[in-house]
């Protein structure tokens, strides 16, 4: 590592922990605490109207989601299209207490950060319990099984009338020191609750990499026969990476509910773990901050996407339904682009953004 | 002589600057002089409407917002509120719930004062933000579910579940035998199955049918064993509450199994009924010969039978250069009913010289009843509202498919039991 921390032309770790360190540079961690200053004091200066607040929003909880979704997929190499079934267990959870307590219980009106991490538990669980079959399952048999969770899902949601059947179930305003969150500042509130969730899992999964925990997922991912010849349970290890993806998505449909004020299993489709899974993939697979791109490129070409098919719906032959094909046209190629032209998404751009800053002021 | 010659270019240079912006100055105090003269004979009332343009049930959302958008210019351009004009925005919502609710809160920072809604799910998950906001609201869905709990949500027409009954009441009156056994046939969500329970209701508070099965299509492309299932168990009659192509679907498997009713009740066979949203024609376009004595309920009238309602429609959407088929859709009579009624409590609000807000909209809305009812041409009854009446034209026409045409059968009537389960 270079002497002065505060440049790095070069790559001179004279230690494996050198290699681990979080920020490699003192200017990263600057660039990096400046960044967060950022985002946690734009809103005060450039205050949005609620309509964009509750896009930045619904980025923000979907980049929770895709974060769970890469640990298993990307990290730990297993294909899960059923990861809109495990946001939907953590709503599912705010959702029950609600029906069960009354949408404006005091455990759902001030104890809504304890119900969070509730609902990320409930998602561990079913989590756990669907990453049982890759004990024995590998590859697109393992990705079955977690389809047939999403149906699974979908067929109890709508059918049980405990979950109203699938219609929205309401959950209530929460309360904050300064009294209850109003109208006027429920995305806002919301924003910093999910943006401070973020960074503590976010940071909470990169320490997890230093450990043998989180190597223990890559080294599945990459030969399970060699990481079980090192002493690693392969079958234990992948439950534990559905567990741990089951958790941030429990966590982020916990936040949804809250959001929205209520569930309802269309935001919990089978079309949702495809969007969330293109996310994942155009931000890249197995990088963190390809979590955070993925969910802002998806949701940003959503909805442009929409805004153009809105306006050609005017234009074009309404009996073709043209209009309609447009999103899923956009999104499927998308993901084929990708998938061709730069497999390794969105954060290799930023990788090799980096790259060249590196350089100055002086080239290695 | 160089140093002259740059400060003649300097000079050309600044004038060149100077008349730049005053040019661009007087065409900015033009554009705003024209902008204001253009407002400055009247105010701009705004609406937001939310809706499937695209997507699932497209099909009804697409004539059902040009309904609306033909109504509303119809009212600018005709000065029907003399100066003042009516903005509506028109947002597509794919059928997704958070997307409305997007669309929504987009309309409220437009300072809309009156909302268009239309699903049912969208209807029951936004209900709260209604209440919270306080905006008068009329959805596209007639689900009874709507309106309870809520002070704030109106609905058209009578609901899915008085729709229900009264066809089953029909049934009753027009079956000859013993008690008649009847199948449901509905959509898999909150839609379909909200009338099921008022039914089983209206049937515990003694309406004479016995509900043999409810069956809850999923997106089959054939019913055969369905339908032969139902054979199997005297089904005589399958009340339909779903969107036309399931039962477009199901109409041309019992077509091919030759077990449609050729005559109401005909003994052995099946006939067919439904609700709102499961008839038209569209349902005709999609089931061909096989929608022939389909019966149909609904509060509008339609274009296959002359009258008013049918001239207003068929004019409005050819002043706007509508195809035939939006022309004559009973979801576009739908659309233009919501913005007619939309516009008439700010035509009220006007007339006694209230500020046109959310609660003189409201206040109008709860007052339109007795000598205030409104009746739109496109409707069969008149449109009333009231603190305790959230279903704005109550009476109903059955209709049923006769030589490939809704006819009317008989005149308006309204549900008896849907009283005695109230």
């Amino acid at each position: 590592m270079s002497v002065n921390r505060w440049l790095a032309t070069g790559n001179f770790f004279t230690a494996y922990q050198e290699e681990q360190r979080t920020f490699l540079t003192n200017l990263d961690r600057l660039i990096f605490s400046i960044f967060l200053l950022i985002l946690f004091t734009w809103p005060i200066f450039f205050p949005l109207n609620r309509t964009y607040m509750l896009v930045v929003d619904n980025i923000l909880v979907a980049v929770i989601a895709v974060l769970g979704l890469n640990l298993v997929t990307g990290f730990a190499g297993l294909i899960s299209i059923g990861h809109a079934a495990f946001v939907g267990v953590g709503a599912y959870t705010i959702a029950s207490f609600s029906r069960v307590l009354g949408d404006s219980h005091i455990l759902l009106t001030h104890f809504w950060l304890i119900l969070i991490l509730i609902g990320g538990l409930f998602g561990a669980i079913m989590g756990a319990i669907v990453g049982l079959p890759s004990l024995r399952l590998k590859h697109l048999y393992l990705a079955i099984a977690t389809l047939s969770f999403q149906m699974i899902f979908e067929w109890a949601i709508k059918f049980l009338t405990f979950f109203n059947q699938g219609q929205t179930i309401s959950v209530g305003r929460v309360m904050w020191f300064t009294g209850e969150i109003g109208r006027e500042n429920h995305y806002l509130f919301w924003y910093y609750v999910t943006l401070t969730l973020i960074i503590l899992l976010g940071f909470g999964i990169r320490n997890l990499f230093k450990t043998r925990y989180g190597r223990a997922l890559v080294a599945v991912r990459d030969n399970d026969r060699a990481a079980d010849a090192m002493g690693m349970h392969p079958g234990l290890t992948k439950v534990y990476a559905f567990a741990l993806s089951g958790f941030l998505a429990g966590v982020a449909g916990a936040v949804h509910a809250f959001l929205y004020k209520g569930a309802g299993i269309e935001s919990f489709t089978l079309h949702h773990s495809i969007t969330y899974l293109a996310m994942a993939i155009v931000g890249g697979l197995g990088t963190l901050n390809g979590s955070f791109w993925g969910p802002t490129a998806i949701q940003i070409l959503n909805l442009q996407v929409e805004k153009f098919s809105e306006y050609a719906s005017n234009y074009l032959p309404s009996a073709m339904n043209l209009a309609t094909a447009l999103r899923p046209l956009t999104f499927g190629l998308v993901i084929v682009l990708f998938l061709m032209f730069e497999p390794r998404g969105i954060a290799n751009w930023w990788r090799i953004a980096k790259s060249y800053t590196k350089t100055w002021p002086f080239r290695y | 002589m160089k140093g002259k010659d740059s400060n003649s270019r300097e000079s050309n240079w600044s004038r060149l600057v100077t008349q730049m912006v005053v040019i661009t100055l007087i065409l900015v105090i033009a554009l705003i002089g024209m902008a204001s003269l253009a407002n400055a004979g009247g105010k701009v009332y705004k609406i937001g409407l939310s809706l499937a343009i695209t997507g699932p049930t497209s099909d009804a959302g697409n004539p059902y917002a040009k309904g609306v958008e033909d109504y509303f210019r119809f009212v600018n351009d005709t000065k029907l509120l003399g100066d003042d004009k009516i903005e509506c925005t028109i947002k597509d919502d794919q059928y997704q719930t958070d997307v409305t609710k997007r669309n929504f809160e987009d309309f409220l920072d437009q300072g809309i004062v009156f909302y268009l809604n239309y699903s049912t799910g969208s209807t029951l998950a936004l209900k709260k933000d209604f209440d919270e906001v306080e905006i008068p609201v009329l959805p596209a869905s007639f689900h009874a579910g709507n309106v309870e709990g809520s002070k704030y949500i109106f609905l058209p027409i009578a609901s899915y579940s008085e729709q229900t009954i009264l066809l089953a009441e029909y049934i009753v009156k027009n079956s000859k035998g013993g008690k008649p056994k009847v199948a449901m046939f509905i959509h898999p969500s909150a839609f379909g199955r909200g009338p099921v329970s008022d039914l089983e209701k209206a049937v515990g508070a003694g309406l004479g049918i016995e509900i043999v099965e409810v069956v809850e299509h999923g997106n089959d492309l054939d019913n055969t064993a369905m339908l032969q299932r139902l054979m199997s168990k005297g089904v005589q009659y399958v009340l339909c509450q779903t969107i036309q192509s399931p039962v477009a679907t199901m109409l041309k498997d019992a077509a091919r199994l030759g077990v449609i009713s050729k005559t109401f009740g005909e003994a052995g066979k099946i006939t067919f009924l439904g609700a709102h949203y499961t008839g038209g024609n569209d349902l005709i376009d999609l089931a061909g010969n096989a929608a022939e004595n389909f019966f149909w309920t609904t509060s509008y009238t339609i274009t296959s039978e002359p009258g008013a309602g049918t001239d207003a429609q068929l004019s409005l959407a050819k002043k706007y250069g509508r195809d035939d088929k939006a022309a004559n859709s009973h979801n576009y009579a739908n659309g233009v009913m919501v913005a007619q009624v939309a516009t008439e409590v700010i035509r009220r609000a006007k007339e006694k010289g209230l500020e046109i807000t959310k609660k003189a909209l409201y206040d109008e809305l709860n007052a339109m009843n007795g000598d205030k009812a409104y009746q739109p041409p496109t409707t069969v009854g008149p449109v009333t509202y009231s603190a305790t009446d959230r279903a704005g034209v109550d009476s109903l026409q059955i209709y049923s498919v006769q030589q490939g045409k809704f006819k009317k059968i008989g005149t308006p009537i309204t549900s008896e039991f849907i009283k005695k389960i109230k």
